[in-house]
């Protein structure tokens, strides 16, 4: 390679020691396995002419089959299931009406994640309206529209009552409970606490209210959850506090929703082994779940009522490995300490959830050369935008494209809108025809919410709107240079 | 050329002893470590292995890939530091 001056590229001399036969936990992965040349179909090379770099690649059957997956599995042990799709978690509109095409309802926990499902068609009654932050405006209308209401804290109850008593109606509503199941750190700052008797006051408060109905219980035990056990005991505990409620006040439980947090097959930072080892099967969770929710309600069944719904909000888990990103690098360097370093033009900014993954990073076409420990850099200027640590890889070079596994869960969503656009997101069909679903940002998007006071209008005050260099009186009186 | 200098931590007859490819891949036999060097590694082992001394090697690197040899001498001493842990 030469550079502009006929010169070869200057790198420092370097020399890599050879480890064959190291010790190394997940063993050598062969060269050719590590290349991914189609994404969900269709060949890298199509997508990224077609819809540039960096670029996120959506499956449209994978999604489909995640969700159909993880219902069969409950559907066949419990029967009365409801998935609620978690917004948060990908909320780019074909995704979400793909898993509402699929019967899943909206889960979503803020004024503009309701709105949103209303928008995109979702009936009230199929919103499962969670979140600590929810105005009274967005109340009247969630009740008014019959969506389901799980209360964080006591301020929000008495405002869902003050609506009640508007509307002389009684509302439904579901209690956030939070408690310690001895596996996850208690998410204690959601909802209502059941060890300090907080939960068993609020519930009180709802049943001594005319115009309020306990009608459902909810926890979120955490996220990426690597041991099925604690749903479990979620679920025992959720089951012994309903029938605690249903023996001393007047209530009637309609439906208990476990929240989410179910893990992906991604890496986490951090946790030894790889995700094929350390991540239990979908059916355990299923199995957890379901076999302590048929041991909580036996004496629902011995007293011939009906068993409560059951709602999980599962997103990750439904959507992580049904998107890619592609990105390619703009340049390669070798740093001080002799690694080798690449900036990619994804970096941070797209990809969230590289903080706390080690996502899974494939060549898109076969590279000569040997392979080295690399840092895989993203564009921003932060020194905090890196993609991977370490990663071994052949020497890659302006253009190449890598192809970053299990994307699709919170990065179109907690993605950065710092110093770059934000890419194209395509959706490839069942059928394998591939469109946009969300636009690549431009100027426009990035500017449409500024405002410029009138005496802000020109950057600098010799120099007109015009590119015409003005004659300055003083500052505010202008006048153009003929 | 001119002998290599002492100022190389690699010795000169450990560096006469390693088998060299065109393609950078490097052999020790006395320890049977492979290495692989980088395009201006392996022109600085061959010219070093040649009995260039490190000051002319810097200057060659310099010439050829058009940096100073400042740069290029302080590149190749932290090579040399590199490599001469491996030998």
């Amino acid at each position: 390679m030469q550079n502009m001056f006929n010169k070869a590229i200057w790198e420092p001399p370097f020399i890599q020691p050879h480890k064959i036969g190291e010790i190394n936990k997940f063993g050598r992965r062969a060269a050719k396995d590590n290349i991914c040349d189609t994404v969900f179909g269709v060949p890298v090379k199509l997508l990224v002419e077609k819809y540039g770099s960096p670029v996120f690649v959506t499956s449209e059957k994978q999604i489909r089959e995640n969700v159909r997956r993880v219902k069969r599995a409950f559907e066949r042990r419990y029967g009365n299931v409801i998935h609620g799709w978690s917004y948060k978690t990908n909320y780019t509109s074909a995704i979400c009406n793909i898993m509402h095409q699929e019967g899943s309802w909206a889960e979503v926990v803020s004024e503009f994640e309701y709105e949103k499902a209303r928008l995109l068609g979702v009936p009230g009654e199929r919103i499962i309206f969670n979140g600590p932050n929810k105005s009274k405006a967005i109340l009247e209308r969630a009740i008014a529209e019959g969506a389901r209401i799980h209360v964080d804290h006591l301020e929000e109850l008495h405002t869902i009552e003050s609506i009640a008593i508007a509307r002389g109606s009684v509302v439904p509503v579901t209690l956030r409970l939070n408690f310690d199941t001895g596996y996850t750190e208690p998410w204690s700052r959601f909802g209502f606490n059941i060890e300090s008797g907080q939960a068993y006051l609020a519930a009180k408060l709802v049943a001594l209210s005319p115009h309020l109905k306990l009608t459902g219980l909810h926890s979120h035990i955490g996220t990426f959850i690597l041991e099925p056990r604690a749903y479990a005991e979620q679920v025992r505990i959720m089951c012994k506090f309903m029938r605690e409620l249903e023996g001393n006040e007047n209530i009637q439980i309609e439906s208990l929703d476990i929240g989410g947090g179910f893990p992906s097959n991604n890496a986490l930072k951090g946790v030894y082994l790889p995700p094929e080892q350390s991540i239990p099967a979908i059916s355990d969770y299923v199995n957890a779940v379901t076999s302590a929710l048929m041991e909580g309600t036996q004496y629902r069944r011995e007293s011939n009522r009906p068993l409560p719904q059951l709602i999980f909000e599962s997103g990750r888990a439904m959507v992580d490995d049904a998107q890619m990103l592609l990105t390619s690098v703009v340049g390669t360097k070798r740093l001080a300490d002799g690694r080798r370093a690449c900036v990619l033009d994804g970096g941070a900014n797209l990809l969230f959830t590289s903080y706390w993954y080690n996502h899974l990073i494939k060549l898109t076409s076969e590279i000569d050369g040997p392979v080295e420990e690399t840092v895989l850099y993203g564009p921003l200027c932060m020194n905090i935008d890196v993609v991977r640590h370490s990663i071994h890889l052949p020497p890659l070079k302006h253009g190449d494209i890598l192809a970053v596994h299990c994307v699709g869960a919170y990065n179109n969503t907690q993605w950065m809108q710092f110093i770059e656009y934000r890419p194209n997101v395509v959706l490839v069909h069942e059928d394998g025809e591939s469109s946009i679903i969300r636009k690549a940002e431009d100027l426009s998007v990035m500017t449409q919410q500024d405002c410029l006071p009138s005496h802000l209008q020109i950057p600098f005050l010799d120099i007109g709107r015009n590119g015409r260099i003005n004659k300055i009186a003083s500052v505010g009186q202008i006048e153009a240079v003929s | 050329m001119e002998d290599a200098t002492v100022s190389s931590p690699c010795r000169p007859e450990r560096l006469q002893k390693l088998a060299v490819s065109d393609t950078g891949f490097v052999f020790d036999p006395q320890t049977g470590q492979s290495f692989t060097l980088n395009s201006t590694g392996l022109m600085s082992l061959n010219l070093l292995k040649k009995g260039t001394t490190v000051e002319n090697t810097a200057a060659c690197l310099a010439r050829e890939y058009g940096v100073s040899v400042e740069v290029a001498s302080s590149s190749l001493e932290a090579f040399l530091v590199q490599f001469g842990r491996y030998l």
